[in-house]
């Protein structure tokens, strides 16, 4: 049921009283009205009879003048038949119109007119007449039959206030009769009003209230609907692997789900409604500052989603718990936003990452045995030739050699030696791991690669052309780096067919700074780039965008498809970037990779 | 009845160690020829009448086995002594060879061992 139903149902409930009692008004007007006019009837009545009884006065008066008159001869006592005329005239009028109007019999007027006229031309007017005239006129007979019409008078008007009484008390009755009547009709009438509204409203309000119990049914369904569905998520957010913590626009902590308190040690009850980077503390893994919490960017729209690459062995936060021991994070952010879109808090995911920092870590060992690995064969034959000629050369000096010749051997043997001590160097360079970042001379670095590679290239046919920038100095892991270019300058050669050329060039890049002209460069420190550039095939457009994938390899069996992805690894977290661009044209093929490393602390000379 | 002295033939890219092995070899009594590369020392080869090849593996280009295995087609009497710095090597390899050793075995082992091919001859 809508709104609009429910104020129908109102309306209907208000106006059929209403027009109920219209109706009880109604019946109730006719009544009165009725009583009305039977009230009229009786007043009717009872001016008919006080006419007739002035009549009879009047009547009674004019034969007491006539009396008097006779007796006395004096004009006198004439005076009340004479005054008694016209009023009776009038009265007899009034009385005929009377009984009419009440619909009674209008012959007993008749009858009176009759009677009174017969008494007054029979014996009043003669009698007054012959008084005057002298004439004695108490004759008996004369007198007994002027009484005789006289009573004949008086009865007639008897008569008629009998009639008019009669009918008075009848139109008692009839008022008395309807008053009743208009009683029983009213109390008739309210009853069935009563019932009708009564069921009315019962009908229409049982609707309402069928609704209103559906209304109900339905908030109590949706809100069981709404707590169970509350409660799946609750459950989800508490068996998912990852943290999640929930904070509010102040950065205050709503909620942490079991793997939140497992690594935070925080329980969700302590955390409650503590700032967010108290619970929730991050420091950079290497400089070990503080990383601003997520909170802290309050309250700007829209909140970056911050999630660092899954698969990046860049810098990753540590979280420091709450009992002070860290773990190293993985982490992302996104904001709540309510209905109108205005930010209501964050939630921040994370997960441990320190399984996967130690998978990680090995791979990175077995890359490093792999690159390791691949050059030892020809770092072997690099060994043992001046080895072999450095014998050779023992053999010789012991078999009496001339003073001139034992110069020569000599001298051979230990340029001989010097090769071998220098490629020892360089392999043990691979190894020299270094805690803190040094400054490394990158033309001294590639030199020694280059030494290391030296056979690999020369077996592979493959020239190389270097040009060093002087005084190229980063700072940074040089065993790291050595790894990163071995691996470089080895695809460059694996990709050079026979004759093919290497070019391998160092440049010093000085700082770019954002410039509005130009928006499009990146702004960059100063530091050194690195480029090596070969005349292979070239990579096609669909596999450029896989190379820094782990395990993606085009070697097959000959690659771990870990190279590029160390690589990358390492250059990020010197801070560098490294970038290929390739071209499969006929005329033109080749693949150009670009590392670039800021110089950090270092000078350049 | 002095024995004409033997040609060896010797091919190696290592300039040095090419340079020692010939000067042992002279001390030996042998005339040695060298060459720095594969298709160098196939041409070497053909143009002298050489008695035995001492022949480097690891070569850029050619390597010792391509090497052997063209000398072969020419001149399948010619002995040839494959040097190689790797302990072992592919059987498609020493199969055109006459015998091999690995370097740093040391000058006495590779005279008796190129001297061993030249059968029923004392030196």
């Amino acid at each position: 049921m809508n709104l609009r139903q429910l104020n129908r149902i109102l309306l209907q409930t208000l106006l059929v009283p209403v027009v109920a009692l219209f109706f009880v008004a109604g019946v109730l007007a006719l009544q009165i009205r009725k009583a009305e006019l039977t009230v009229a009837h009786m007043q009717a009545a009872g001016d008919n009879i006080s006419t007739a009884t002035r009549v009879a006065q009047l009547t009674v008066n004019e034969d007491n003048g006539i009396r008097g008159f006779q007796l006395t001869s004096n004009d006198i006592f004439l005076q009340p038949y004479r005054n008694a005329q016209l009023p009776l005239q009038r009265g007899l009028a009034q009385l005929r119109e009377g009984i009419a109007k009440q619909g009674g019999d209008p012959h007993m007027v008749d009858d009176l007119v009759l009677a009174h006229d017969t008494w007054r031309i029979a014996f009043a007017e003669p009698i007054i007449q012959s008084t005057i005239n002298g004439t004695d006129t108490r004759d008996t007979g004369l007198n007994l039959r002027a009484k005789a019409q006289m009573d004949q008078v008086i009865s007639v008007i008897a008569r008629i206030i009998t009639a008019e009484q009669r009918q008075r008390a009848e139109d008692v009755r009839t008022w008395r009769r309807q008053v009743r009547q208009t009683l029983q009709i009213l109390v008739v009438l309210a009853v069935f009003i009563g019932l009708a509204i009564g069921i009315s409203a019962r009908n229409r309000l049982h609707r309402v209230s069928d609704a209103f119990q559906g209304t109900l049914e339905e908030v109590r369904h949706n809100a069981q609907l709404t707590y169970d569905s509350e409660q799946r998520l609750r459950t989800m957010l508490t068996s998912i692997g990852e943290g999640i913590i929930v904070c509010d626009i102040q950065g205050k902590v709503e909620l942490l789900n079991t793997v939140a308190e497992q690594l935070t040690g925080w329980s969700l009850a302590d955390a409650l409604h503590e700032p967010v980077d108290k619970i929730f503390h991050l420091v950079n893994e290497s400089t070990r500052e503080d990383l601003e919490a997520p909170a802290a960017s309050f309250p700007q729209l829209p909140l970056p989603a911050r999630s660092p690459g899954h698969d990046s062995l860049a810098n990753h936060p540590i979280l420091i718990r709450r009992d002070g021991t860290e773990i190293p994070i993985n982490e992302s952010e996104a904001p709540i936003t309510d209905r109108s879109g205005k930010l209501a808090g964050v939630v921040i995911v994370f997960r441990d990452i320190t399984e996967q920092r130690r998978a990680q870590t090995t791979l990175l060992a077995t890359e490093k045995l792999a690159v390791a690995g691949r050059l030892a064969a020809t770092l072997a034959h690099e060994i043992h030739n001046p080895l072999d000629a450095v014998i050779n050369l023992l053999y010789l000096m012991r078999s009496n050699p001339t003073a001139a010749e034992t110069e020569q051997f000599l001298d051979l043997a230990s340029k001989e030696l010097d090769r071998v001590a220098q490629i020892s160097r360089a392999m043990l360079g691979m190894y020299r791991e270094s805690k803190e970042p040094v400054a490394v001379d990158i033309e001294e670095m590639l030199t020694s690669i280059l030494l290391l590679l030296d056979r690999q290239m020369r077996q592979a046919q493959v020239r190389l052309r270097a040009e060093f920038a002087p005084g190229a100095v980063v700072i940074g892991y040089p065993a790291e780096l050595r790894q990163v270019f071995i691996n470089l300058l080895t695809n460059a050669a694996d990709a050079s067919g026979v004759d093919g050329l290497i070019e391998l060039k160092t440049e010093i890049c000085a700082e770019r700074r954002r410039n509005s002209r130009s928006p499009e460069i990146e702004p960059r420190p100063a530091g050194v780039s690195i480029t090596i550039t070969d005349q292979g095939e070239g990579i096609d457009a669909q596999t450029l965008p896989k190379l820094f994938q782990p395990f993606f390899t085009t070697k097959g069996e000959h690659g771990t498809g870990l190279g590029l992805w160390v690589s990358q690894g390492i250059v990020q977290k010197h801070n560098g970037t490294i970038t290929i661009k390739s071209s499969t044209a006929s005329e033109s093929h080749g693949t150009t990779v670009t590392v670039f490393l800021p110089r950090g602390e270092a000078v350049f000379a | 009845m002095p024995q004409p002295r033997r040609l060896v033939l010797c091919v190696d890219d290592e300039t040095v160690g090419l340079q020692v092995r010939r000067m042992i070899l002279e001390r030996a009594g042998y005339k040695v020829l060298t060459a720095h590369d594969g298709p160098s020392g196939l041409d070497a080869f053909v143009e002298h009448p050489i008695d035995a090849v001492v022949l480097d593996y690891a070569m850029p280009g050619m390597d010792g086995g391509q090497v052997a295995a063209h000398m072969r087609a020419k001149k399948p009497q010619v002995p040839i002594l494959l040097l190689s710095a790797y302990m072992t090597l592919p059987p498609d390899v020493t199969r055109h060879v006459d015998i091999y050793m690995t370097k740093g075995e040391g000058a006495p082992m590779l005279l008796q061992k190129l001297n061993g091919l030249f059968p029923g001859q004392t030196h």
